[in-house]
């Protein structure tokens, strides 16, 4: 059995705990946040122990996984602060750090003592972006040409509009897009060449003090293996959340499109309860195990049976430094190189 | 009697529905076809029931307004100037020219006869597009902040992936139609480019992934996909579509999305058969009825140049991996 404690109790760090609630071989002994009412209701609703201050909560319940879902800025001295207990694992959100050296600081504390981290780069985990991968791999669509992705939705409306503010988020391109660049890396290999426009991101001087309630991306990408890439992120569209990518290759075109179809595999289309008001349809596409919790069960089994996670501390910091790169281009017009 | 139109060359494809397209229009007369491939003109006046020359000079010495120009991209300029000195009214095919010169070259001999030129940029007159460029001069969402753009298709082979007739692969083909839509949409003018092109798709001398970067005056900023990436199975030629987030909401065109989809055995595969309305018909009308009435064509041979320059500069910052000034 797993005892699981987690850190932060706002949206990611609530999914992350019902995930472990839904794990056989899981348990959350404590949910720590600021907030003594986050903390509070998520504890309820998974029997365990709320807390304000994660030393406690750590001293007091020994966990054997950390999961840190706090912030991007405080992931860092969260993950060093739970590495120095050496729990068995710690699992860490994503992005993995707000900045390079964040990232550093915490692969090296978790290996001078031994711990695996895991960042929760949970795209690898949703079964269509893992079969478009199966796919490219298997030669499905030839050689590969381009490929192109788009996320995104409304603006996150979250606690002091911190995905809002660069310095903390930093921005669509670390907070969003990091999700497809991850996936991008694992699928077509390392990005040689990024260049990007964005709206926080490309706004001057001081970007770091910029704060915005909507940002939008557009991010080129251009891969060691010659493949050109095209990430989308949108924190604009009030159309809901739409996800899609192309891959095209020499012998094929792969699509997906997530609540673009023209017939979802659920649709309620329901009657507004006032009658003067249009009903609402609302799609779903349900799959048997929610990604989140493949991800978690994926790293537990590994720490079982001790071997690497398929997301190793490395790819997240790889992440970040593509998502960083983005942003750097946005802020001075010029393409960077991660690698020549 | 309409307006008498002939046609120069008839190697764009796009030249067979301009020439259908005269033939429908009550205010037109299809005088004839000139091609540098005399059977080619032969067989497409007996197609369209009207006349094969000899030559374009046969042809332009004939009674005749105005000309559709249908050849390769590298013979608009010759073509062009021949008909400006024959006080003839030009609708060049798309893109303009192949170097800013040529583009220049023909916008100035159109205006020194008193001619018109137009550029054949049908996208401007899809009623889809017609409802995206209302509701942005309207105001209702708010100023344009980005777009996401995209002309991808299938690769059109033949003359299209020869430099020497094309003036290049990918990139000069399919920057133009939605560069020329952001123009007109946005009113502001394209004044950096950045552009990651490959030839990954054919392996050959030609580019046939392009992926651009467009910095307008003002600050919006824009990407068009432009690459030939559609595979043969792929169920219609390409598309054109724009994703323009605005400041309050977001703005979407998928040209030609109103389509039937049809599952055939005969052809083993799956193809979509357009319904939409006819925007080379439009675009056809729009050119009758402008020289006709003596009013400016409603889109010009600087707008065609234009959109070629982005595309030149798209060249450059590939070739230089930065992005350049147009």
């Amino acid at each position: 059995m797993f005892r699981v404690a987690v850190i932060g109790c706002g949206g990611m760090g609530a999914t992350h705990a019902r995930c472990y609630g839904s794990i056989p071989s899981a348990e959350v002994v404590g949910v720590m946040d600021q907030s003594a009412e986050a903390a509070g209701r998520l504890a309820e609703s998974l029997c365990c122990r709320p807390y304000t201050d994660a030393d406690a909560m750590l001293d007091e319940t020994a966990p054997d996984v950390v999961d840190v879902c706090v912030p991007t800025p405080w992931h860092a001295d969260y993950v060093v602060a739970a590495a120095g207990r050496k729990p068995r694992g710690i699992v860490v959100e994503k992005p993995m750090g707000r900045t390079v050296d964040d990232c550093e600081r915490m692969i090296a504390a978790c290996r001078e003592v031994g711990v695996p981290l895991f960042p929760a780069q949970v795209l690898r985990f949703f079964p269509e972006f893992a079969a478009a991968r199966d796919q490219v791999l298997a030669g499905a669509v030839g050689e590969v040409a381009c490929v192109r992705t788009r996320r995104g939705g409304p603006f996150p409306r979250a606690w002091n509009n911190w995905y809002g503010k660069l310095e903390w988020s930093g921005g669509i391109a670390l907070d969003l897009i990091i999700h497809d660049f991850d996936w991008l890396r694992w699928t077509f290999g390392e990005v040689e060449r990024v260049y990007a426009k964005a709206l926080a991101a490309g706004m001057s001087p001081g970007a770091d003090a910029v704060e915005v309630t909507k940002d939008y991306a557009l991010v080129t990408l251009r891969f060691a293996s010659g493949v050109i890439g095209h990430v989308e992120g949108t924190w604009a569209d009030p159309g809901g959340f739409k996800v899609s990518f192309e891959i095209a290759g020499k012998e094929g075109l792969l699509e997906y499109s997530f609540n673009q179809p023209a017939s979802p595999p659920y649709l309620a289309a329901l009657e507004n309860p006032d009658p003067t008001r249009a009903g609402v349809a609302v799609p779903e596409s349900p799959t048997a195990t929610n990604p989140y919790q493949l991800e978690l069960e994926h790293f537990l089994g590994c720490l079982d049976r001790g071997v690497e996670p398929d997301v190793t501390p490395d790819d997240g910091l790889e992440a970040v430094r593509i998502a960083l790169a983005a942003n750097e281009s946005a802020a001075t017009g010029k393409p960077v190189v991660l690698r020549a | 009697m309409g307006l008498r139109i002939g046609i120069m060359s008839m190697a764009h494809m796009h030249a067979y529905s301009y020439a259908a397209a005269i033939n429908q229009l009550d205010e037109a007369e299809f005088v004839g076809i000139a091609d540098h491939d005399p059977a080619r003109a032969q067989e497409c006046a007996s197609r369209f029931g009207t006349r094969a020359f000899g030559s374009y000079a046969d042809l332009l010495a004939a009674d005749l307004d105005a000309v559709v120009i249908g050849s390769e991209n590298v013979r608009h300029r010759e073509l062009c100037e021949m008909a400006a000195a024959a006080r003839k009214h030009v609708l060049c095919e798309k893109p303009l020219a192949t170097t800013a010169e040529d583009g220049q070259a023909m916008v100035a001999a159109c205006r020194a006869s008193g001619i018109q030129l137009m550029t054949a940029f049908p996208c401007r007159f899809s009623p889809a597009m017609a409802r995206l460029k209302a509701a942005v001069d309207g105001g209702t969402a708010g100023s344009v902040v980005a777009i996401r753009g995209t002309n991808r298709g299938r690769c059109p082979f033949g003359w299209f992936v020869d430099k020497a007739l094309s003036g290049g692969g990918a990139v000069i083909d399919h920057t133009v139609h939605v560069t020329d839509l952001m123009r007109w949409l946005t009113g502001k003018e394209v004044v950096e480019v950045y552009a990651e092109t490959s030839n990954r798709m054919f392996g050959a001398e030609f580019e046939d992934i392009g992926f651009l970067t467009l910095g307008f005056d003002g600050g919006v900023f824009a990407t068009l996909d432009s690459s030939w990436s559609r595979p043969k199975s792929f169920p219609t030629w390409g598309d054109v579509t724009m994703n323009v987030t605005c400041e309050k909401g977001v703005l979407s065109l998928d040209m030609f999305a109103q389509n039937l989809v049809a599952y055939s055995d005969r052809t083993g595969g799956v193809s979509w058969i357009p319904w939409g309305s006819n925007i080379d018909l439009l675009m056809l009308r729009a050119f009758v009825e402008a020289v006709s009435n003596g009013r400016p064509v409603p889109v010009t041979g600087e707008d065609g140049l234009r959109a070629v320059e982005v595309a030149l500069a798209a060249y450059r910052s590939a070739e230089a991996g930065q992005p350049v000034s147009v």
